[in-house]
């Protein structure tokens, strides 16, 4: 047991993976006090002015809606409101996951942090929870302000609206790892937010894009081939296109979101192990 | 007894671009103890070295050749960390927050635990002298109580050695007063410490010893006794350190 303890330390925090022996009790500490810190930073910054511009979106819209849509009005409401939030959401986390390590890098933060006894991979898995737990806390207010106004027009909502929130915050999840991966090597937080935007933008795309690759021959092919394999299938979410018996199952979109995240979060942390400030 | 050691570092910047590279040397064979409970100064030119030398210290870099030690273990070591508390030229705090909160957050990123820096706090609030701004957000604070705070989280968790890097960098004549006498407290209470400064008389008025650092190698070390008896002080030793290094 003791030779097991030795391996697991001496791999530890340096390693690719922290270990439960590098996580607890020290490296957990850390992951909680960067993911709370990295999550007050963020709501400090204009957080409730996306939400005044999210209610007063949704708010006229659904005026605007109600007069335009006729038997339609629920769906149009339910549909405009989702994909607000979900683009409000994606905008605001995207440019928090672009800005979280090259800001600290550039006013020098970080050498208040990695001049103490802190892990690396302990620090990113902090930045990307408390990411993540941004991202949760915002879908979750503009949804309570969402079912408010579809309350007050008399249009409750099935089980399938929190599927949907959770499947946005899957997506999101995913967005976000890998732009916390990309903000490591790209040469600017726009850089950053660019990329991470193609990526989420040809995630939508995936079928066709697989569907073309399988079209192509040669070296070509099978180059397309292996890029196609670094884009995430975001259709995977997206409930208002399919039909939902067609719709994978909650577990798959849970495991799939873990192995991006889990992937990106590695390979961040290949890249910051040997990073200099 | 030693507690830090540099043994023939050397640091080399590489920076990549698309199809080239460029090389920096920062830092050539630098060689240094610093022993238990003295105060010793890093002096040179804008690009002497010193930050390098400080940051190496930390383990916020690597060296290129030989190695650093600190109480006998790597500065990258946790343990080697705990022992430091290091303060950068002007730092930077969350301005939305008290000084108490940003230095609860840096307290347990230290490991300490929750109790340890409710204990601690008001001691170094008050040792740095920020007990009448405790309750002001940071975004209200002047730069000699930025300086007074980025002091605080270097301290909080008792560490054996300081590394300060220019402390007194953009203060006014009374904050560098208390910076002074807060760096002497320091010293009395049994820390080691290590800064650096351009400014001469600030390090004259401080040190035990100084190293005087010319184009990323150390050209002189001086004691205290060696620029007192010296007419013209640590300015005629500096000066000359300078002018050879930069004739060789």
């Amino acid at each position: 047991m003791n030779g097991l303890k030795k391996i697991f330390k001496s791999v530890s925090c340096p390693a690719l993976f922290p270990t439960p022996y590098s996580l607890f009790p020290g490296c957990l500490d850390t992951v909680r006090s960067v993911a709370a810190e990295t999550f007050r930073e963020s709501v400090k910054n204009r957080f409730f002015t996306i939400f005044a511009v999210f209610a007063a979106c949704a708010i006229y819209a659904s005026l605007l809606v109600g007069v335009m849509a006729v038997d339609e009005e629920a769906r149009v409401l339910s549909d405009l409101g989702l994909g607000l939030m979900e683009l409000m959401t994606l905008a605001y986390a995207l440019f928090h996951a672009a800005m979280a390590i090259p800001r600290e890098v550039e006013t020098k933060t970080i050498y208040l942090v990695f001049s103490r006894p802190v892990s690396r991979p302990a620090y990113l898995l902090g930045k990307a929870s408390g990411l993540y737990l941004l991202s949760a806390f915002m879908l979750s207010v503009m949804a309570a302000i969402h079912l408010s106004l579809m309350a007050l027009r008399g249009f409750p909502p099935g089980l399938v609206y929190f599927h949907i929130l959770a499947c946005i915050w899957l997506k999101v999840i995913i967005i976000t790892s890998l732009a916390l991966f990309i903000s490591l090597f790209s040469t600017s937080p726009v850089s950053t937010m660019v990329i991470s935007g193609i990526i989420w933008t040809l995630g939508h795309f995936t079928p066709e894009a697989r569907f073309l690759v399988e079209k192509t021959a040669g070296f070509s092919g099978r180059l397309l081939k292996g890029a196609a394999w670094l884009i995430p299938d975001l259709q995977l979410y997206n409930l208002r296109d399919a039909p939902l018996a067609a719709a994978p199952g909650v577990w798959f979109q849970f495991a799939y979101a873990a192995l991006w995240a889990l992937g990106s979060y590695g390979a961040a942390v290949l890249l910051f192990k040997k990073k200099e400030f | 007894m030693t507690i830090v050691s540099f043994n023939g570092v050397g640091k080399i910047y590489r920076r990549r671009g698309l199809g080239s590279s460029s090389q920096v040397v920062a830092l050539t064979d630098f060689t240094l103890d610093i022993e238990k409970g003295e105060i010793l100064g890093l002096l040179g030119l804008n690009g002497a070295g010193k930050t390098t030398v400080m940051k190496l210290l930390t383990g916020l870099l690597f060296p290129t050749t030989g190695g650093v030690s600190v109480f006998g273990l790597d500065p990258r070591e946790p343990q080697a960390k705990n022992s430091i508390g290091f303060l950068p030229e002007l730092p930077y705090f969350s301005p939305h927050v008290t000084a108490a909160s940003a230095l609860r957050y840096y307290g347990r990123l230290s490991g300490m635990p929750p109790r340890a820096i409710e204990a601690a706090l008001p001691a170094v609030i008050e040792k740095v002298g920020l007990v009448p701004h405790k309750a002001k957000k940071i975004s209200e604070f002047s730069k000699g109580m930025l300086q007074r705070l980025g002091l605080a989280q270097a301290v909080l968790h008792s560490p054996e050695l300081l590394v300060l890097d220019e402390p007194v960098s953009g203060l006014d004549p009374l904050a560098i007063h208390d910076m002074r006498a807060l760096i002497s407290r320091l010293q009395a209470e049994g820390r080691t410490i290590f800064l650096s400064s351009h400014s001469i008389s600030e390090l004259e008025k401080i040190c035990d010893r100084v190293i005087i650092m010319v184009r990323g190698r150390q050209a002189r070390a001086v004691k205290r006794e060696e620029w007192e008896m010296t007419s013209g002080g640590l300015e005629a030793l500096f000066v000359e350190a300078v002018t050879s290094g930069a004739r060789d």
